[in-house]
């Protein structure tokens, strides 16, 4: 009988623990960003910083001009340009993270290889009380564009940070063939 | 008043001598599961060239090898060094833009191979982030002494990553080291002499 009582006991226990170890959180979900959603044409506000999308491009070739001379990207797939107007609450902070999450659920980080092009947002910061304006540049194959989500955060990987996740319309981008980058912005 | 006694003891040398052979069963069962993994490592399966490797993370197939030349991008070569370089063509095959690829190819017969560079052909600039689902063709470019003598074959090992959805410290997702899943021998052919900026204008 005693034996009977102490199998259940064990077994009951290691249900419980098991049911305790599923069911926990993991770390990187527990220190992840703190989200808030909002769709394209309105200002999403987090707690640090807000961010308003005002237009999203296609183009197959990006050109700018680099210290006097042409440059051309060009693209396997197509490049995806957003632009925004971005607000600081508190204090000067730059918003470096730029991710768009693409049809499939993968992540596309800004591209590096536009990194030079004027007035890109990752290259500046924001003051509080002066919005500031500019562009973020991505290269992503066609298919991955039919339905994206952008991500804005301080930096790449916030913990306990702002993490604005903003819809991006569909209606009305248009793929252009070739897209010049002035320093006005698009 | 023996006899308990006698049992107690009995019962006392049976649990040690159980733990005993559990003990000597469990190492037994960890050294045979060592030796075990550490024959699978080292079968490692040889691919021709221009062939896809599929190394977790990383899709690469290795075309050609050069020696000499200059960088892709135009920049120096350090004094008293020559540049050893691979053709490649590289996909990301995991989720998320990643520049982690320095790694994933070892040279085996060139000694204390420093890491390489990466180049982008499309740019003939230096290689950042590899997005997703997009193949792009890339160089690998080291600068190894100019005194060092090159063997006729570059023999090249491609380090594989797997992915793990949690990992063992932080339960977090990540790409861990999963050894070499691949070995190609790529000749190495000097680099075609540039063409004069003249003569490339008719």
């Amino acid at each position: 009988m005693r034996l009977v009582f102490l199998i259940v006991v064990i077994a009951v226990s290691m249900t419980v623990l098991a049911a305790l170890q599923a069911t926990t959180p993991p770390y990187a979900m527990l220190t992840g960003p703190i989200r808030t959603e909002g769709r394209q044409g309105e200002t999403v506000s987090g707690t640090v910083f807000s961010a308003q999308i005002r237009q999203v491009q296609k183009a197959k070739t990006l050109a700018w001009d680099q210290f006097g001379r042409a440059v051309e990207r060009q693209s396997s797939g197509t490049w995806v340009i957003v632009s925004a107007e971005l607000q600081a609450m508190r204090e000067t902070m730059p918003v470096r993270g730029a991710t768009i999450i693409g049809t499939s659920g993968r992540l596309y980080h800004q591209s590096q290889r536009a990194q030079a092009a004027p007035n890109v947002l990752s290259a500046k910061t924001v003051q509080p009380g002066l919005p500031t304006t500019g562009i973020y540049i991505f290269e992503m194959p066609k298919e991955e564009t039919r339905d994206m989500t952008l991500l804005l955060s301080r930096q790449y990987g916030p913990q306990l940070e702002d993490e604005l996740a903003i819809t991006l319309e569909q209606n009305g981008i248009v793929l252009r063939e070739k897209m010049e980058l002035g320093k006005n912005g698009i | 008043m023996l006899k308990p006694i006698s049992r107690k003891t009995n019962k006392a040398m049976l649990t040690k001598l159980l733990a005993g052979i559990g003990g000597l069963l469990a190492a037994a069962i960890s050294l045979g599961y060592s030796l075990y993994e550490k024959r699978q490592a080292e079968i490692i399966p040889q691919v021709a060239i221009a062939t896809p490797v599929d190394a977790g993370r990383w899709k690469v197939s290795l075309s050609a090898g050069v020696i000499g030349g200059e960088m892709p991008n135009g920049s120096h070569i350090a004094p008293g060094k020559q540049v050893v370089a691979i053709d490649m063509v590289l996909e990301n095959l995991s989720a998320e833009s990643s520049n982690i690829y320095r790694d994933l190819i070892r040279l085996q017969n060139i000694p204390n191979a420093p890491k390489p560079q990466f180049y982008l052909m499309r740019d003939k600039d230096i290689l950042w982030d590899m997005q997703p689902m997009m193949p792009e063709a890339v160089k690998a470019v080291w600068q190894v002494p100019a005194d060092l003598t090159l063997p006729k074959e570059l023999k090249v090992k491609v380090e594989g990553e797997k992915f793990k959805p949690r990992d063992n410290l932080y339960a977090a997702p990540g790409w861990f080291s999963a050894g070499s899943v691949a070995q190609v021998t790529l000749p190495l052919a000097p680099a075609p002499a540039p063409i004069p900026a003249a003569e490339a204008k008719p």
